[in-house]
């Protein structure tokens, strides 16, 4: 049997299954049932940045291969991809060239949404969030524009603001704050709290923290714990963020 | 009737809208979208009811999760999928984002009392949604031990 291969096989389906946003425990448990079903006896580790994988064959020898995880987003279709294939391969059990190949396979065709549809998510999650904490309709219409403007520098500013999650964060949530109060003072919205975090929503890490927690108590105590410290550097960032126009605004 | 309509209707559509707009964000494909705002709609829905009942903001998160939990293991099982991405997209609404962003304004603004305050009840909140999710999870796990080689 080959090690190497099947090795490859497992890592590259459990990068996929962290780049896609999965829980820790559920990478390490969808790895080591592709390898045991493949005969083999894994160890498998992970955390928000680093998956390792290992394996002893028959004559005693270990293999261990790792792989570092960029920091990615969510993607729900790729995370229910990478599972099915998964249960595919685990009941079927295919040659390992033909398994590496459905893998490869998987990862090109994803589905995904064209820009202007993912830009029309960001607004219609800010215009609606600003609606659910007690804005007017107003509010609701400044908050779509608010959340326009943080869209197209999310998915298209990359160039401009660069690739440091603390630094984006930053001009992102200036960029909302500013935007609520021009709104605001134009007359457009009618209450600035109600239309900044209806905006908001879609950067506070309140899902990233309620994940951490779940870690926590998964018993994933490193992963639960990095997670924490990220969700703090990311709500910091957005008060920053947020106040430097406030500051602006007020000694204007 | 107007009551029950601003109390608990709309504040329920607005929540269904805005989890559907951030599926479109974490690329939920197909009908899954329309479920995971439905879900986060009934938590939300649950909250209220439970807030209604005067028990407290912390235990109804505590509720509303359990009943968010319930909900998306049962769409999992029936769509053979993971449980994550119904989860993580109906809790949104509940999620204390809200918390944070204030614990962190009054951090910045030098008011460490009630920087201290908000920042433990906001994780107070974190940690009563995540068990509530967790519990529906491990219960299911232990009842249904064969489910859940089908259903993961």
């Amino acid at each position: 049997m080959d090690y190497d291969k099947l090795l490859n096989l497992g890592a590259e389906l459990g990068r996929q299954l962290m780049n896609s946003g999965a829980e820790i425990y559920r990478v390490e448990e969808s790895v080591t049932r592709l390898l045991t079903a493949y005969g083999l006896e894994p160890q498998v580790f992970a955390i928000p940045n680093c998956l390792i994988v290992s394996v002893t064959g028959e004559d005693g020898k270990s293999v261990t291969r790792m792989c570092r995880i960029p920091a990615h987003g969510t993607d729900i279709e790729l995370l229910e991809r990478c599972n099915e294939l998964c249960r595919y391969l685990c009941r079927e059990v295919p040659p390992v060239e033909e398994a590496q190949a459905m893998v490869d396979r998987m990862a090109a065709g994803l589905q995904q949404y064209a820009p202007r549809t993912v830009l029309l998510g960001y607004v219609t999650a800010a215009a609606f969030f600003a609606l659910f904490f007690n804005g007017s309709f107003r509010d609701c219409l400044a908050a779509a524009l608010c959340g326009l403007a943080v869209g197209i520098c999310v998915l298209f500013g990359q160039r401009f603001i660069g690739s440091n999650g603390f630094f984006r964060t930053v001009v992102c949530s200036a960029v909302i704050s500013a935007a609520a109060i021009l709104l605001v003072h134009m007359e457009i919205g009618e209450n600035l709290d109600a239309v900044t975090i209806g905006t908001l929503m879609v950067l506070v890490p309140g899902m990233a923290l309620t994940n951490a927690m779940r870690e926590i108590m998964a018993g994933d105590i490193i992963s639960g714990l990095s997670r924490t410290a990220e969700v703090i550097l990311v709500a910091t960032a957005i008060a920053l963020g947020t106040a430097i126009p406030l500051m602006l605004t007020r000694s204007l | 009737m107007s009551e029950l309509l601003t109390t608990y209707i709309l504040p329920c559509l607005w929540a269904f809208w805005a989890c559907v707009g951030f599926g479109l964000v974490f690329n939920i494909q197909g009908r899954g979208i329309l479920i995971c705002g439905l879900g986060a709609a009934l938590g939300w829905l649950a909250y209220l009811l439970a807030m209604r009942f005067g028990i407290g903001d912390i235990l109804s998160a505590f509720l509303a999760a359990m009943v968010i939990g319930a909900y998306s293991e049962i769409m999992a099982r029936i769509r053979c999928c993971p449980v994550t991405g119904y989860l993580q997209v109906a809790l949104l609404p509940l999620v204390p984002g809200k918390g944070i962003y204030q614990a962190m304004q009054y951090c910045v603004a030098g008011e460490t009392q009630l920087f201290i305050t908000s920042l433990l009840h906001t994780i107070g909140f974190a940690a009563a949604l995540s068990v509530g999710a967790m519990l529906i999870t491990s219960i299911l796990r232990a009842l249904f031990p064969r489910f859940q080689r089908g259903g993961k």
